[in-house]
């Protein structure tokens, strides 16, 4: 039983980083393609397109940061708080991230028709983000009470 | 379907043609601009992106709604056997909902122009869709007593009254361009918001064909190739 609540444990430790890391590379890749199909239509503007279909890659960030924080010695007394840590966070990440690649390749689609509008159009995604480093902050705030 | 993707296994990828939906210029610019923003040559070649299925569904989508693809004597009996196998094609139900949704349009359109032309009710159903019974029960009534679900009709049926054809082309146009815009809010990326993309193109381009301005710049154009065709008409031995 100690080595089931163990591995879950160290799950917990990484989930963070490795759920932040799919959450990047999906939300990146949503918006990527955004970008490039946006290129072929414009005449110009491309690395606003590019930099924008970046912003869910901080997503990887703070699950590291959250991993780091989370790594200690696993006992079978902080393996459960590390697990519901890690795996809670890691989650929240995750939707931030694929979800913020959708909004930053509406924020694409729009800002191609409508260059004016291209700060307004990343507000969703930046509310978005602001969701992400609630789960981020808490995560490290939740983890000081763990041994 | 990931848990993450939050829709129902029924409808499709919802991320599968973001380039190709951001590759295409916004569906308001089409009525808009004074050049087409985008020829039929280019849609095809952006449409190459489609995956094999589903550019057969949206050619079933587009060969079923477009006139052009009907002979001008097909039957009733015909015209409605190739809907029920158009729609035993077309898998996604918001395309299905949108293809019955033109369908009765063209229905009751078709009810208003056949009661224009003197023919009695229908017996037993007419056309597509809900309101296949309806129609001739009510054929007397003007609108066939169809004012709340379809409150275009009462002006349909003025301007089918006032021979205005043109009118009532850009009416049902406007309406189909109504119809379309609704479904498309809930379809940003998926093959349903690019089928919807192209048969909003197709409403513009008839749009496009329709427009009183161009159909005058066309006719004379036409009518001065023909003065020019009579001009070398040699008449008994005179150039005209």
């Amino acid at each position: 039983m100690n080595e089931l609540v163990l591995t879950l444990g160290w799950l917990g430790i990484y989930a963070p980083m490795a759920l932040g890391a799919a959450a990047s590379a999906i939300g990146c890749s949503i918006a990527g393609m955004a970008s490039i199909g946006a290129m072929t239509e414009t005449e110009g503007g491309y690395g606003r397109f590019v930099g924008v279909s970046a912003f869910p890659s901080t997503m990887v960030i703070y699950g590291i940061v959250i991993m780091f924080t989370l790594n200690r010695a696993v006992t079978p007394e902080n393996a459960g708080g590390l697990f519901g840590i890690g795996i809670l966070s890691g989650i929240a990440l995750m939707y931030c991230g694929i979800w913020q690649g959708r909004a930053c390749a509406a924020a694409i689609n729009a800002t191609k028709e409508k260059p004016e509008i291209f700060g307004l159009a990343l507000a969703p995604a930046a509310i978005i983000e602001g969701f992400g480093v609630f789960a981020f902050v808490f995560a490290l705030v939740i983890s000081a009470g763990i041994s | 379907m990931p848990f993450w993707k939050g829709s129902s296994a029924e409808m499709s990828e919802q991320d599968a043609y973001i380039a190709l939906m951001c590759s295409l210029p916004g569906s308001e610019r089409l009525f808009v601009a004074k050049q087409p923003p985008l020829s039929r040559i280019r849609l095809d070649r952006r449409l190459t992106a489609l995956t094999a299925d589903d550019a057969k569904v949206l050619n079933v989508l587009e060969h079923t709604l477009s006139w052009s693809a009907y002979d001008m004597d097909v039957t009733d009996v015909q015209a409605i056997q190739r809907c029920k196998q158009a729609l035993m094609d077309i898998p996604q139900p918001t395309l299905r909902k949108l293809f019955v949704e033109r369908m009765e349009l063209r229905s009751v359109v078709a009810a208003l122009r056949l009661r224009k032309r003197g023919e009695p009710a229908p017996s037993g159903s007419f056309g597509v869709g809900r309101w296949s019974r309806h129609i001739p029960a009510y054929w007397t009534d003007p609108t066939f007593g169809l004012d709340t679900p379809m409150p275009w009709l009462k002006e349909a049926h003025q301007l089918l009254e006032d021979e205005d054809p043109l009118g009532l082309e850009r009416l049902l146009l406007s309406i189909s361009h109504k119809q379309l815009k609704r479904h498309a809010a809930r379809h940003m990326f998926d093959f349903e918001a690019v089928a919807i993309y192209v048969l909003i193109w197709n409403i513009f381009d008839r749009w496009a064909q329709s427009s009183a301005t161009e159909a005058a710049k066309r006719f004379e154009k036409l009518a001065q190739q023909a003065m020019a065709d009579v001009a070398d008409i040699d008449f008994e031995g005179a150039s005209a």
